[in-house]
């Protein structure tokens, strides 16, 4: 019934044969020129190393002190969690919770779940949910913006220079080794070599049981 | 070569989620790798598409009229539309930086506006044009949108440092509505399907 010798390309539907790739080798779609694999080199174990450094890292940039200023002898600190609580105390709850939620739960949320699947996926572990924690994280994809976040705090520096003195805390510096990370997380996951594992461990299952 | 051939034209329907390929002789409507609904095209694309796209224009209006931000400085309120805090970034020397916002706070929500329109349009109106191009500026759409977010993360640190007793940063109404337009037309751009543009065309 199901063909898998086939393949479509997602944005122009054109029916492919899919290549062999190597590692290093790139698949653009013949039609419409879109990126359609591109295996990396131990996907699943850099993406496991690369979850708990990120998972690790998250808490420091998210608690630890930013930024601070200084105004006629008064001193401020702001993290990531307080500049949202500053805006939910104004009133502005609906802006509070986009800046939540893009900043602080979609992040979390997505480095537990691709900890979880390359963790499972690294010792061979089949689970039932890895298919619900795969389209998830898909989803969640688009809404992390920590390196929109990162520009916000470029241009938020360069208009408070203009105020007063400003000092920076190891939560900026967490938080930069944070985006390094969840970068190169996106970078090393291979969505395809994903669905494959996860089929094949549900094949092993059903077969052993 | 082999002829270029639209995958659903085969019967075959690619699962939204995982990238599977499925056979739809057999009418199951989920994937058997991983269980979401399956869809030829993207449900009520183009209504979806222009009723988000129609909310976020008429919300575009607010958020440009209204104060984004208000500094209060000893009593003296003195508010900030998005534009005027680019001119003030430019007028103090800051010319980079001020060209960083306008690109992420004006050109880019009112291209994303224009562009989604022209899209609908093309899709609805069974334009001919050259797919591929559609395509990247497409592609480029659903890029650039989330970079607006920029304005709105800004401000959430600079409310939440300037908070002093004589001086404060406080938010505008606008910050809501320009929240609002991002996420909508962002939206609006996930619900598009641009193989409706390849659908159209009759000669490939």
């Amino acid at each position: 019934m199901n063909s898998t010798n086939y393949d479509a390309c997602p944005e122009c539907d054109l029916l492919l044969k899919p290549a062999q790739l190597k590692i290093g080798e790139k698949a653009h779609c013949p039609r419409c020129g879109l990126l359609l694999s591109r295996p990396r080199k131990q996907s699943i174990e850099r993406t496991f190393a690369l979850s708990i450094t990120g998972f690790i890292l998250f808490f420091p940039s998210v608690l630890l002190p930013m930024m601070g200023i200084t105004v006629l002898g008064d001193a401020n600190t702001g993290t990531l969690l307080s500049g949202v609580i500053a805006l939910f105390n104004e009133n502005m709850w609906p802006v509070a919770i986009v800046v939540f939620l893009a900043s602080i739960m979609f992040p979390l949320v997505h480095i537990s779940l691709s900890l979880l699947i390359s963790g499972h996926l690294y010792f061979k572990r089949s689970n039932r949910y890895l298919v619900t924690w795969m389209r998830w994280m898909y989803h969640l994809d688009e809404w992390i913006m920590l390196e929109v976040y990162m520009l916000g705090i470029i241009v938020a520096c360069v208009k408070l220079m203009a105020i007063a003195p400003l000092k920076f805390g190891w939560g900026l510096y967490a938080f930069i080794a944070l985006i390094i990370i969840t970068t190169l997380l996106t970078s090393n996951l291979d969505n395809r070599l994903f669905w494959q594992r996860i089929e094949q461990l549900r094949k092993e299952n059903n077969n052993a049981s | 070569m082999q002829a270029k051939t639209n995958a659903l034209s085969q019967g075959f329907i690619r699962c939204h989620d995982c990238g599977y390929l499925v056979k739809t002789g057999n009418q199951s409507l989920s994937c058997p790798r991983c269980n979401s609904h399956l869809h030829a095209r993207h449900p009520h694309s183009l209504q979806r598409t222009s009723a988000l796209l129609f909310s976020s224009f008429l919300l575009y209006i607010p958020a440009n009229i209204f104060p984004i931000m208000t500094v209060n400085q000893f009593g003296a309120g003195d508010p900030h539309t998005i534009a005027g805090g680019i001119v003030e970034l430019i007028d103090s020397g800051m010319i980079p930086i001020g060209l960083l916002v306008l690109v992420a706070s004006i050109l880019v929500p009112s291209s994303k506006l224009i562009g989604i329109g022209l899209l609908l349009l093309c899709t609805h109106f069974r334009w001919q044009i050259n797919a591929r191009r559609w395509t990247v500026m497409y592609r480029i759409i659903a890029f650039v949108g989330r970079w607006s977010m920029l304005d709105i993360f800004m401000i959430s640190i600079l409310v939440d440092l300037v908070n002093f007793g004589e001086v404060q940063i406080i938010a505008g109404p606008a910050a809501t509505a320009f929240a609002a337009v991002v996420i909508l037309t962002m939206f609006a751009a996930e619900n598009f399907d641009p193989r409706l543009l390849w659908d159209n065309q009759k000669n490939l």
